[in-house]
């Protein structure tokens, strides 16, 4: 029974850090992609055939600033596996990782 | 040269052989939609998925000599090989070995020919729980963790496969349904090829997860298998020869690609879009670092099957339930089936004994391989026709 509810206190963190990250991060990155079709203008968003979609910079501009904390939180994400391949704990007691020789 | 030496060679290449089954039953865990979705063509995925797989299996250097402690009795905590257990010159224990890398091995292949996904690392634990049993009763089998602490049979391997699907499904589901309200408006075109370039990311992460920990499951089997047969003795840590066998192994497995198992996870189960895609790799990668960040033992696989039915419930697509039943039978039967077998091949080797008795459990691998390579052909699923249209059959 003790098995049982330490798999539930697990399970329920997982998913909260799942909901939390994997869901935010192609969230984000649809953000990102809607930002940047309205940056391209043209056929890049649905619009009557009598309108015209102008291309917009800042767009372009939060299309940008998003897909660079896509890529930052992908390479968080190589980090974290590599630094615990190389016996390295990180622990998230505050938000702010530590890092610790295990 | 003795019979020991003799068995422990077997039990290295059997275990290098499991290595690669291993690599090519799980690259559609990381490819699969990626595949499907044409964001990287099959061979650029395989090719990818390899290489990050060779990076990770070298990226992890800590040993992983503990690798059968979760299941069975065999070694003391530290690593080493319990000493009452060798006074045969280990003889005993690297049959047992090499009985469950054997069930493990046939098993990944029959359910690589049926094109079902199941866990390589369930079926090499119910491989090696069966072979325990068979060799040295059922109470050296570790079932139950104790108190707080998730281990054993039930702890590591069926309340971890019984939680993680449910997981990554609503992870990756809430993580679709967003996606695709916030994309409302943007072509559908140019939605799918920016998403293409997302879901790269996402695979390459899974990928390199996926060498780091699977690779030194056999590390660590290989290593056992030398310290039982008493050719090494450092429980600190693995010899250099054994770490570039098993990480070459595994890379070559993935590339291999186990394109059966690819079409039923990037076909079989929904039809894919690349934000689909996206969202599943995410919810996976998410689910398994969460995971070993907590020390909770799950299954890829299980993972990334929950994350695709999870995108498909996600955007109300039609869901073949009829092809997830058969997977989950799968894996429901993955630990009796994968255990019967590594006890009935300990039993033979058992029974003929010395060394005649572990070459015919290799004979009897390459054979069950070999006639299930054969069985295979008949309707061949490569790199060329892994992305034809999904036929009920």
């Amino acid at each position: 029974m003790n098995q049982v509810l330490a798999a539930l206190d697990a399970s329920w963190r997982i998913l909260l850090v799942g909901i939390l990250l994997g869901s935010g991060l192609p969230v984000l990155f649809a953000l990102g992609v809607r930002a940047l079709a309205w940056g391209s203008g043209g056929d890049a968003e649905e619009h009557l055939a009598s309108e015209v979609n102008k291309p917009s910079l800042t767009g372009r501009l939060i299309a940008y600033t998003i897909f660079t904390v896509v890529v930052l939180m992908v390479l968080c994400g190589i980090g974290y596996i590599a630094a615990h391949g190389m016996g390295i704990r990180i622990t998230f007691d505050g938000i702010v990782p530590v890092f610790s020789q295990k | 040269m003795t019979s020991v030496f003799i068995l422990m060679v077997i039990v290295v290449l059997t275990a290098l052989a499991f290595d690669f089954t291993n690599g090519f039953h799980d690259t559609a865990n990381a490819m699969a939609t990626s595949i499907a979705t044409k964001a990287l063509t099959p061979k650029a995925a395989v090719t990818l998925c390899a290489v990050l797989n060779l990076v990770g299996a070298f990226l992890s250097v800590e040993v992983a000599l503990t690798v059968t402690t979760a299941v069975i009795r065999i070694q003391t905590s530290t690593g080493g090989v319990r000493p009452e257990l060798v006074t045969d010159g280990g003889f005993n224990i690297l049959l047992i070995l090499l009985s469950g890398l054997a069930g493990a091995i046939i098993w990944n292949i029959l359910t690589w020919l049926w094109g079902l996904p199941s866990s390589s690392s369930h079926a090499l634990f119910g491989a090696l729980v069966g072979a325990t049993i068979a060799g040295l009763g059922f109470e050296q089998v570790k079932w139950l963790g104790e108190g707080e602490h998730l281990d054993g049979v039930i702890g590591k391997v069926v309340l971890p496969a019984l939680a993680s699907p449910f997981i990554a499904l609503v992870v990756s589901a809430i993580g679709t349904k967003v996606v695709f309200m916030i994309t409302r408006g943007v072509t559908g075109r140019y939605r799918d090829t920016g998403f293409r370039w997302g879901q790269i990311g996402t695979a390459s992460l899974l990928s390199l997860s996926h060498g780091t920990n699977d690779a030194q499951k056999t590390m660590g089997m290989v290593t056992l298998a030398l310290i039982a047969a008493g050719q090494w003795h450092d429980l600190e840590s693995i010899p250099l020869w054994v770490k570039v066998a098993c990480a070459v192994a595994i890379a070559a497995g993935t590339y291999i690609g186990g394109w059966r198992i690819i079409r039923t996870m990037g076909h079989g189960l929904v039809t894919v879009s690349s934000p689909q895609g996206m969202a599943a790799e995410a919810a996976s990668a998410a689910v398994i670092l969460a995971s070993s960040q907590l020390g909770f033992a799950l299954s890829t696989t299980h993972v990334a099957t929950g994350s695709i039915l999870g995108t498909g419930i996600g955007v109300g697509a039609k869901v073949r339930w009829s092809v997830a039943r058969k997977m989950v039978f799968a894996w429901l039967t993955t630990l009796p089936a994968a255990g019967a077998v590594g006890a009935v091949m300990y039993f033979i080797g058992h029974l003929i004994g010395g060394e005649a008795g572990s070459f015919t459990v290799f004979a009897l691998i390459c054979l069950s391989a070999g006639g299930m390579y054969w069985q295979s052909r008949r309707n061949k699923i490569s790199h060329a026709n892994v992305n034809e249209e999904w036929s009920e059959a």
